[in-house]
């Protein structure tokens, strides 16, 4: 909300600057947001007064004002079609930086001294565009006949603004009042309220409301005005609602804004005479009902939607805009004011579902104090009888059957201590409650020393003791409150083992050179049908998980359709960051730990199931003076950065089996096994896949299922003690056929080695001269060792035999001689 | 080359041991080399080089001469034993100087360096933030992301239609029955912990949250924020202060202040947010903290009654604070960057950064 700051010092007495009335209102619970200085920009601009205008003598439509401000007095040149002798107006002398009226975007410039048609101008009358004050730029603009000739400007019209933040606790500082009560009650200085009418003498028409919908309308106030002739209001009052964001329109508009603006009660104006006799029926709409609105659009309204209408049909969306046809007009003659408290949900829901927000909706969303209303046509007919001083109240009326009482809160004062931790004295603590105007008295109860306040109904949001001590606490100052530790049991902190995994495995992969990425944990079904080869239709696995048999985790209103699934697997988005990152990168490593979605049914919230993706892409190494491996990253950089990690979880007993995925080259895709359960899958991304993400590289991902790794983690292993004989080192180099893979022949190796056999490294793969077409060989490198003694030549002797023969019997593969 | 045949000319046992020292000497200082060194020793104190002869030719002196001679030889034999030891020493440490002489290189070449690889920064300031919180007694737990509107509204004193769900743009997940959200706060796990443990309980959430919201350089639909909250009988919010002001010291430095102001949050009476004396000027005024001195960190307050009372604890006998900050905005302070975007973008060359390690 805008606070114009002379409106509000017009309440609150206090010399504080703007700035600080800012921060002390901040610390207390209304946030200033900002704050805008209107006439900042004015230096040397001047009350002045014209004393003579005459045409200019070498142009028609050019005039020679002759402007007085003070020491100043000069001849300025101005095309202005509504000045004349006698005003009061904005002069700027050469220097002033003024808007540039005809520039398309917000410009200043510095003015000058020019001659126009030859008659030199030293300076000029302003328009409230120049002034930044608005968009007004027909004429300039006219100051009150009381402005004082010769005060800068900045001190007559500049003021300062600030924007306050009003959080949903705080309707009660949703206007000037409102906010000068925060500000009394911060600053202890009494509050000037605005001058009310009394009401008591004018004639009750109670009957010319109908209320239908008690429960949506708990209070409909009306005042029927005769004689009204809409006219501009005065400029204090335009001012005071431009200032504050509002836009004066007329008397009658600009009256509505004020009250609104100025005790929060939001209120509408109908054309009396469009009003079928003159009734008010307050009820919910008709199914499919239409109503055009003042700004010329029909609507069609939601059911249950609260109207006002008359005998025959609908004048108004309550709370919300007035319809087209009881819209105020200079042909009106007889006003009908409407002053109403609405339930807020009511308004709140209709202002979102027809796109409507407003300043009256935006508090009637809140919960405006029933009470108000009746405030609302005091103070409007204080300003009606100032404004159009012609116009008279023929009547008022009121439905309010059940009217809003204030309530008593009690608060034990040793609550303030047990939670804040300070003390605060009791004397210090009614005092500030007074000053809220919560009326506390001190006595005795169940609970020692208690406070009980009383409630006023614009204070909704006390209703128990914890309410009652935040007033205090707020007003009191938080400054002086003491930093200390929880006392108390202390609690023995565990470290959660799902969370361990995730940092292993992050750890593991930065540090085999991979960087983390953390992408938006949505995707969409464009995304997932991309992982098909053929693109049309979701693939039956999803990276390294099955597809579910029930509906994905979808967002009823996600921002973007690219984001409208809670992801299954972490691909996609990886995906797409690794396109993005080759375009500037040789060398992309990239992998990311977090949650996939997998769907349990409607109704059913996720297994959010934590996983591992890593993608590679683009050159192995980066080149360099040294040297630097060209190739492109591969399924064996992958599957490599995937070992270290398996070794890292405690999984290096898992196996890669060639597998056929939908979304992986056929020939270079593995599940990858761990005690018999496919935990994730790695391979090179099918290029048709890749293409679709705009990646045309060579790429290599693998995704694995998290899940299984906690308890593995929490298993107890030994370290093994050194071997204290010396390992007999064995090599072999066996001619398969390309068929047969090198974990089987690696398998029949390790079990013919037997207890001896110690690590087994493959060191070579060879194709060409002395190999045969379709065969290639595979070289091992064995260490035979014993724990007790040393391997004796007979011992591996006998060994080399069984390796023999047994890759032969397991794998047809023959030793290389 | 010296030339050791000059020694096997002597007659046996004969010559003065002086002599034979001063030439052994000198054609010991001759041989700088490996191979001439092995030559010395061969043809001068080697087995059947000039001192072994001498030695031999001891057996045909008389024997009052012999031991006299005998103990001039070995004395020489000691003498010239050093001698070699020292030369061979010398020579080592010549050849060796020569060797490295050729090895110089240019060091300013860079070094055959594997990659640095990186965390993300938001994993390590969620990191460095739970652990921070952890020495303060507090347990790191995680909790669903999608979750019930039970949870994530209706049990934090955010009842259907309040105008306060507002504050929370929220993404809404199918479903027939059950009204499910993404979570928009880890607020929704104080109700699980708090269900499932009697206090006292000290736990902080990391995780990710989700706001319908336009993404700028300040805002992301998609974050991360960290819950923090302590429920036990006498917690006050001077604990609150104290412990946030510990977190703030530990991460932003052991000078800076902290500041509460009254602030509105459905599930916290009384409410406050916590703002730190800008790490960047001191407090001074400066662009990050768009001149105020002051900067945002995060919003807490006492646990409201109502949320007490919803998971059954007693709010006359327990009070409790939680605080929900976010941890990108921590990350954008504690490493000064200047669009939140950056954090989802994954640009290599942002993400590169991050191999450096902070304290």
């Amino acid at each position: 909300m805008k606070v114009p700051v002379r409106w509000l010092r017009e309440l609150v007495d206090t010399d504080l600057s703007t700035r600080e009335i800012a921060q002390r209102m901040t610390l207390a619970g209304l946030e200033a947001e900002s704050i805008t200085q209107i006439g900042a920009e004015w230096e040397r601009v001047y009350v002045g007064s014209v004393r003579q205008v005459e045409r200019h003598p070498d142009a028609d439509r050019l005039v020679l004002a002759t402007v007085e401000a003070g020491e100043h007095a000069l001849t300025v040149v101005t095309g202005a079609p509504n000045i004349a002798e006698g005003q009061k107006v904005a002069l700027a002398l050469t220097g002033a930086r003024l808007v540039d009226a005809y520039a398309d975007t917000l410009q200043y410039k510095a003015l000058k001294a020019s001659s126009i048609r030859g008659v030199r101008s030293e300076g000029m009358v302003c328009s409230e565009k120049e002034l930044g004050l608005s968009e007004e730029h027909e004429g300039i603009l006219v100051l009150p006949d009381d402005a004082p000739v010769g005060a800068p400007l900045r001190e007559y019209l500049g003021d300062d603004v600030i924007e306050f933040e009003i959080t949903p606790n705080l309707v009660h500082a949703f206007s000037i009042v409102g906010i000068a009560r925060e500000l009394g009650a911060i600053l202890d200085i009494p509050v000037t309220l605005p001058e009310l009418a009394d009401l008591s003498a004018l004639p009750r028409r109670d009957d010319v409301v109908q209320v239908d919908a008690p429960d949506l309308c708990s209070r409909y106030a009306v005042a029927m005005i005769e004689g009204v002739q809409l006219g501009a209001s005065p400029e204090w009052m335009q001012r005071r609602l431009t200032h504050a964001g509002m836009r004066p329109i007329n008397t009658m508009v600009d009256i509505s804004n004020y009250v609104m603006l100025e005790i929060g009660q939001p209120t509408h104006s109908f054309d009396a005479d469009c009003v079928a006799d003159g009734h008010i029926i307050v009820r919910r709409s008709t199914p499919g009902e239409q109503i055009e609105t003042i700004d010329h659009v029909t609507r069609t309204v939601e059911p249950d939607t609260l109207m006002i209408s008359d005998r025959e049909h609908a004048i108004g969306i309550a709370g919300v805009m007035g319809g087209l046809d009881s819209e105020v007009t200079e042909a009106s003659k007889r006003v009908l004011f409407e002053s109403a408290s609405f339930l807020w949900k009511t308004v709140r829901s209709t202002s979102r579902t027809l796109r409507l927000p407003s300043e009256a909706a935006a508090r009637f969303g809140r919960g405006v104090d029933p009470n108000l209303a009746w405030t609302a046509l005091q103070r409007m007919i204080v300003l009606l009888r100032e404004i159009e001083p012609q116009a008279t109240v023929t009547f008022v009326g009121d439905h309010y059957p059940a009217p809003r009482t204030s309530s008593q809160v009690t608060m034990p004062y040793s609550e303030l201590e047990r939670l804040l931790g300070m003390q605060i004295p009791l004397d210090t603590a009614v005092g500030i409650l007074s000053r809220l105007d919560l009326q506390p008295v001190v006595g005795e109860g169940a609970r020692g020393t208690e406070i009980v306040v009383t409630v006023p109904t614009w204070r909704a949001d006390i209703t128990q003791s914890a309410d009652v001590v935040e007033e205090v606490a707020r007003i009191f100052g938080y400054d002086a409150l003491p930093e200390r530790l929880p006392e108390g049991q202390s609690v023995p902190v565990t470290r959660a083992p799902e969370r361990l995994v995730d940092d292993v495995v992050q750890d593991a992969l930065v540090a085999a050179g991979l960087y983390q990425a953390i992408t938006y944990s949505m995707t969409s079904d464009a995304d997932l049908r991309a992982l098909s080869v053929s693109g049309e239709e979701i693939p039956e696995v999803l990276g390294g998980f099955p597809a579910a048999e029930v509906p994905y985790v979808r967002a009823v209103n996600p921002l973007r359709s690219d984001w409208e699934l809670m992801r299954p697997t972490l691909l996609p988005p990886l995906l797409r960051v690794v396109a993005e990152n080759l375009k500037y990168n040789p060398h992309v490593a990239l992998f990311e730990t977090a949650r996939t979605y997998q769907p349990q049914g409607v109704d059913q919230l996720p297994d959010e199931r934590r996983a591992v993706a890593i993608a590679m892409a683009g050159v192995r190494e980066l080149p360099s003076w040294y040297g630097g491996d060209s190739a492109e990253l591969d399924f064996f950089d992958v599957r490599g950065a995937v070992e270290v990690l398996l070794q890292r979880l405690g999984g290096q007993s898992a196996t890669f089996t060639a597998v056929t995925h939908p979304s992986l080259h056929p020939g270079r895709s593995a599940a990858i096994v761990l005690d018999d359960v496919q935990i994730g899958v790695i391979g090179e991304v099918h290029p048709s896949v890749a293409e679709r993400f705009g990646i045309t590289a060579r790429l290599a991902v693998a995704e694995i299922d998290l899940a299984v790794f906690a308890a593995r983690l929490l298993e107890p292993w030994s370290a093994q003690p050194i071997p204290r004989h010396q390992a007999v080192r064995q090599d072999f180099a066996f001619i398969v056929k390309d068929a047969v893979s090198a974990a089987d022949v690696q398998a029949a190796i390790a079990q013919a080695a037997g207890a001896l056999g110690g690590e087994l490294v493959l060191f070579d793969v060879y194709t060409g001269a002395g190999v045969p077409e379709g065969h290639r060989s595979l070289a091992f490198s064995l260490a035979l060792v014993a724990p007790d003694r040393q391997v004796n030549e007979h011992e591996v002797a006998r060994i080399r035999g069984r390796i023999e023969a047994n890759v032969k019997k397991r794998t047809g593969g023959v030793l290389r001689a | 080359m010296s030339n050791p045949t000059s020694f096997t000319d002597p007659t046996p046992g004969a010559g003065s041991t002086a002599d034979l020292l001063a030439q052994a000497q000198a054609s010991l200082a001759a041989a700088t080399t490996a191979d001439a060194l092995e030559a010395w020793h061969r043809d001068v104190i080697g087995r059947r080089g000039m001192l072994g002869e001498a030695m031999r030719g001891l057996g045909s002196l008389p024997a009052d001469e012999r031991r006299a001679r005998g103990q001039e030889l070995n004395a020489l034999k000691e003498t010239l034993d050093a001698a070699f030891t020292a030369q061979q020493d010398v020579v080592r440490r010549a050849a060796l100087d020569a060797r490295l002489r050729t090895e110089a290189v240019d060091v300013t070449l860079p070094g055959r360096r594997p990659l640095a690889g990186s965390l993300h920064p938001i994993t390590a300031i969620t990191r460095e933030a739970c652990e921070i919180f952890a020495h303060l007694g507090f347990q790191t737990v995680e909790g669903p992301e999608v979750e019930f509107a039970r949870y994530s509204f209706d049990m934090l004193n955010i009842p259907s239609d309040h105008p306060a769900r507002d504050v929370w743009d929220t993404i809404f997940i199918e479903s027939d029955e059950a009204e499910i959200t993404l979570r928009p706060h880890t607020s929704p796990m104080q109700i699980r912990v708090m269900e499932q443990q009697d206090p006292p309980v000290r736990v902080v959430v990391p995780g990710r949250v989700y706001r319908y919201e336009a993404q700028d350089a300040t805002h992301e639909w998609h974050f991360h924020q960290l819950e923090g909250l302590a429920v036990d009988r006498n917690i006050t919010l001077a604990d609150l202060r104290g412990t946030l002001a510990e977190f703030a010291r530990q991460l932003f430095g052991s000078e800076r202040k902290v500041r509460f102001r009254c602030d509105y949050f459905p599930f916290v009476e009384p409410g406050v947010d916590l703002s730190i004396d800008c790490p960047f000027c001191n407090g001074r005024g400066c662009r990050v903290c768009k001149q105020s001195g002051w900067i945002e960190l995060l919003g807490a307050g006492m646990v409201h009654p109502n949320v007490l009372r919803n998971v059954g604890y007693d709010p006359d006998v327990y009070s409790g604070w939680a605080f929900g900050m976010g941890l990108d905005r921590l990350a954008m302070l504690t490493y000064n960057v200047q669009d939140i975007r950056a954090f989802y973008a994954n640009d290599l060359r942002f993400l590169r950064q991050f191999s450096r390690a902070r304290l």
